[in-house]
């Protein structure tokens, strides 16, 4: 699985609030796969997010379950901050992007 | 953390559709009396401590998990802290209800106790995390401020008892009335909505510096008002009290601006909508409050007119910032514990699937504008539009009770 299809995977993976994908809202910063073992740098919308556990979670419990995919890390980073321009314009529209 | 949060918003929102039901049962009789009998003191306090104060108090540990990224210094705490409350409040309402002062004393000393608890707990969480910003120092003030809310009420039960001190009666009343309107209320709301409004704008880049500002006059205005009624001191005082009040709010009012001018998100939801427009409104109270506290200093004191003014600040302000953030607490709430840990395996429904969000916007709306009608025909003293309305809110209420409480069911 290359990381392109792993980015794609990672649209199952929602903001309940928002209810838009992290992909999507411009969360997930990078994506490495080195046989197997996978690991994702991804941020939240804000630091001190409620939904910290629930997304980190969610995206190691996904990419768990595929085969091929040994191990997963998922780092939660603030560095860069999250800023809505990283938003798709799908996600823009949808939350009515100001 | 789900079930010690959870316990509390669901005695909570019992309470709630209780005093509504109570409230439409009698036709809303007791709001047109004056309020200081004892089936006044029995819905004052059944809205105040039942619902209210309950729901503030899981609201704290559920947010304070999530401000902090901490749990809690002690769930087990926390389960005793609830248990004394709960009685204490359940025997206190019944003392009121059946006009025993002496149940009226214990049961009041015992949720005293239920909320030194909760100090001690959320003290020791605060201290240990040492994280101090706007939110955790509301937090911190806004409980102090009930511990001796709690205190005077205490004594004033002690006083309906035993007959101590009743030439301290008086202050002690109007003391306890402003240390739990203005103090644990009132700081504790303007606290958690540093975090909720720009959490749901989904606002960035907001400067905390007029947060520290309300925070600031806030405690300013608590202090204030305290001294002033503790020490019979002359009106003047008191309506500065009122005067800082109002400057807090204009504080407050200018603060939620700057979070709205930085959203990224056109709508937050109705129910944080509600909160916002609910601040506004109670600038225009205060205004109106300090107004007449100017021009007509006597009839600004009069009964009527300081029921009017709590009618505004607790329902108008105080209850329908809770409810409008309730429609995003228990959603949060439930879906995390009922969802989170199936996020990545399954297809599970989004959080604004649990709460359809116009039926938030009719609820709010109605209680608002059956609010608006009570305070009219209190203003009027029109008994017909009291009862209308009264039950208007009460029917209004219980329809908001149940359509939050769903939410568990989903």
């Amino acid at each position: 699985m290359d990381t392109a299809e792993i980015r794609e995977l990672l649209r199952q993976v929602y903001d309940p609030e928002l209810g838009i994908n992290i992909v999507d809202l411009g969360l997930v910063y990078e994506i490495q796969n080195e046989d197997g073992d996978v690991y994702v740098r991804m941020t939240l919308t804000t630091p001190g997010c409620p939904m910290h556990d629930t997304i980190a979670g969610g995206v190691e419990r996904l990419l768990e379950r595929q085969p091929g995919i040994r191990s997963v890390r998922v780092d939660v980073v603030w560095d860069p901050p999250w800023s809505p321009e990283m938003m798709s314009e799908e996600a823009k529209e949808r939350l009515g992007f100001c | 953390m789900f079930l010690l949060p959870f316990l509390f918003i669901a005695t909570g929102l019992a309470c709630f559709a209780l005093f509504s039901l109570s409230t439409l049962a009698q036709a809303a009789v007791w709001i047109a009396h004056p309020p200081r009998i004892p089936v006044g003191w029995f819905h004052v306090h059944l809205l105040v401590l039942g619902w209210a104060t309950m729901i503030a108090m899981g609201a704290v540990y559920q947010l304070l998990n999530v401000v902090l990224q901490k749990d809690v210094f002690s769930r087990k705490l926390g389960y005793v802290h609830y248990a004394l409350y709960t009685v204490g409040t359940v025997g206190l309402l019944a003392g009121f209800s059946a006009g025993r002062v002496q149940w009226i004393a214990v049961f009041a000393a015992l949720a005293w106790i239920g909320i030194v608890l909760f100090a001690v707990n959320i003290g020791v969480t605060l201290i240990r995390a040492g994280q101090w910003n706007p939110i955790t120092l509301s937090t911190a003030g806004s409980i102090l401020f009930l511990v001796l809310t709690g205190l005077a009420g205490l004594f004033m039960g002690f006083n309906f008892a035993f007959r101590l001190w009743p030439e301290w009666h008086e202050r002690l009343f109007y003391t306890h009335m402003w240390l739990g309107t203005i103090g644990w209320f009132g700081l504790l709301i303007t606290g958690f909505s540093h975090k909720m409004l720009p959490m749901f704008y989904l606002a960035h880049g907001v400067s905390n510096r007029m947060a520290y500002v309300v925070f600031g006059l806030w405690n300013a205005t608590v202090l204030a008002g305290a001294a002033a009624f503790l020490t019979d001191a002359p009106f003047p005082a008191v309506g500065a009290a009122v005067g800082l009040l109002t400057l807090a709010v204009y504080a407050y009012n200018v603060h939620t601006t700057q979070i709205r001018k930085a959203r990224h998100k056109k709508s937050p939801g109705a129910g944080v909508l509600a909160a916002v427009y609910s601040t506004r409104a109670l600038a225009v109270v205060c205004t109106a409050a300090l107004a007449y506290t100017l021009f007509a200093p006597e009839r600004s004191t009069d009964e009527r007119s300081v029921v009017i003014f709590g009618w505004a600040y607790l329902w108008g302000w105080v209850a329908l910032t809770i409810l409008g953030y309730l429609s995003k607490i228990i959603p949060f709430l439930w879906w995390t514990h009922k969802y989170g840990p199936r996020v990545g395996k399954e297809k599970i429904p989004a959080m604004a699937d649990l709460l359809e969000d116009r039926y938030v916007a009719y609820g709010l709306a109605l209680t608002a504008a059956s609010l608006v009608m009570l305070i009219i025909g209190l203003g009027m003293d029109d008994a017909v539009l009291i009862h209308w309305s009264g039950a208007a809110l009460s029917l209004s209420s219980l329809f908001y009770a149940c359509l939050i409480g769903w939410v568990f069911t989903r």
